[in-house]
């Protein structure tokens, strides 16, 4: 069992050079196209080389004003205007600003075990496959997790 | 002779009380532009250099905008930009004693080590500082806000105006001046951010040292006329506002300072600036009579 026969081949990227504003529509846009949620998209540039990653946290690290835990006592405030601000006053920041460069990725042909053990070891969710310096799919630590429940529900039965 | 011994809403307070553990750091051989990413990544001022995981040195958004007016490719390594070495405490150092060797070395973050001095455990900032001075004074019974809550029965935070806290000094440059002349004004002045007027001295925007060190990470050339990157539009209140609403325009906004114009009617007409550091320590009531209040100062 190997990344390539597990993997997703469905996967939405992001530019370098969208904004935050832009990669939060994207992952919106993503979301409702796979109907589930995205917690995180690969960042490729114009050849389709990945360049770095970038997830909710990262977002949500970035739009979370600087100040509130030194002024958290206003509880009057509406967090749907604060964010809303918050983004129209971001467009400047880049996704290549934000995100995360260094990637751990795995190779169409990694084992399925030692895809489970980078995971587990270094708490990472998805893996993009890379082949040719190009992305050929993603996996899911979700994926991962559900291929095992099948083993154990087929070997109950 | 009699002992005097002073003591501020610090007293007793360890550095670890205040610490984050959260370290930003990179290797001296990473280049500028991994630098700047790592400041607005993490919204950080400084970014600790290593060599093999120990500290090596620190560089600044002011290191940065220097390499930038210098014209360094951002390929540059950090080491060979880096201003000033990591000045370090114990977690379980006085607080006060943190604020004295930050207000003696002029900077604002000391590292925190533990009993190898070469593993930095966490980072104490002013800003978070700060944070805990608002709580603290605010909790303070003997605070001036306090006191004159027992007095009137209302808030005095919420009666306080801008015009009590903000500074009078504006500093600012024209929308055609170059980033060079931007950054120059900036380092002159020691200040994060310089207010940008256009040709009938119209309040039109705002640069600051992050805009700056993205700009350049951007590719942006320094002979860039400062209205190209500035920040629009320029978050100003009136003198008269009320500083409990202006702290929360500037928590809403994600900005350290507000420009203050003379009347609502004319928001043009700037007349001073009111920086979050300053707000903070007036709303939470922090006494002149408090060492730590002083030392914020």
């Amino acid at each position: 069992m190997f990344a390539r026969d597990f993997m997703d081949t469905q996967f939405h990227t992001l530019h370098p050079q969208q904004n935050i504003a832009e990669a939060v529509s994207a992952f919106q846009k993503a979301s409702e196209s796979e109907e589930k949620k995205i917690f995180g998209m690969m960042v490729t540039d114009d050849e389709d080389r990945l360049v770095g990653m970038l997830s909710m946290y990262d977002v949500l690290n970035y739009v979370q004003p600087k100040n509130v835990a030194i002024l958290g006592e206003m509880e009057d405030l509406d967090p749907a205007q604060v964010y809303s601000n918050r983004l129209k006053t971001i467009r400047s920041i880049l996704v290549d600003d934000i995100m995360t460069t260094t990637v751990v990725t795995v190779q169409p042909d990694t084992h399925l075990m030692v895809i489970a053990e980078i995971m587990i070891k270094k708490h990472i969710r998805r893996l993009p496959v890379v082949k040719d310096q190009t992305v050929v799919g993603i996996v899911y630590v979700s994926d991962v997790f559900y291929w095992m429940m099948t083993i154990f529900t087929s070997n109950d039965a | 002779m009699p002992l005097v011994e002073t003591r501020s809403v610090f007293s007793g307070i360890p550095v670890s009380e205040a610490m984050r553990r959260q370290v930003i750091s990179l290797p001296f051989s990473a280049d500028i532009g991994q630098g700047i990413r790592m400041m607005i990544r993490y919204k950080a001022n400084a970014v600790l250099l290593t060599d093999k995981s120990v500290p090596f040195g620190v560089v600044s958004k002011t290191d940065l905008m220097g390499a930038f007016y210098a014209d360094f490719p951002t390929e540059t390594p950090l080491g060979d930009v880096m201003g000033s070495q990591p000045i370090a405490c114990f977690p379980d150092d006085p607080l006060e004693s943190a604020l004295e060797i930050m207000e003696a070395a002029g900077v604002h973050r000391l590292y925190v080590t533990g009993a190898n001095r070469e593993e930095v455990i966490g980072t104490v900032a002013y800003s978070e500082i700060v944070g805990l001075l608002y709580r603290y004074c605010r909790a303070c019974e003997r605070g001036t806000a306090k006191k004159r809550m027992k007095l009137s029965g209302i808030d005095p935070s919420a009666r306080l105006t801008v015009r009590e806290v903000m500074t009078q000094d504006v500093w600012s440059c024209r929308d055609k001046d170059r980033l060079f002349t931007v950054i120059e004004t900036l380092s002159t002045h020691h200040m994060g951010a310089v207010l940008v007027k256009d040709e009938a001295q119209s309040p039109v925007g705002v640069i600051s040292k992050t805009d700056l060190i993205l700009a350049y990470h951007h590719g942006v050339s320094q002979e860039t006329e400062s209205r190209e990157i500035m920040n629009k539009p320029v978050h100003s209140v009136p003198a008269e506002e009320l500083l409990s609403t202006a702290i929360q325009q500037m928590l809403i906004n994600d900005v350290q300072r507000l420009f203050v114009h003379r009347d609502a009617s004319n928001p043009d007409l700037i007349c001073g600036v009111l920086a979050l550091s300053d707000s903070a320590r007036f709303r939470s009531g922090s006494c002149r009579a408090c060492t730590a209040g002083r030392m914020l100062t």
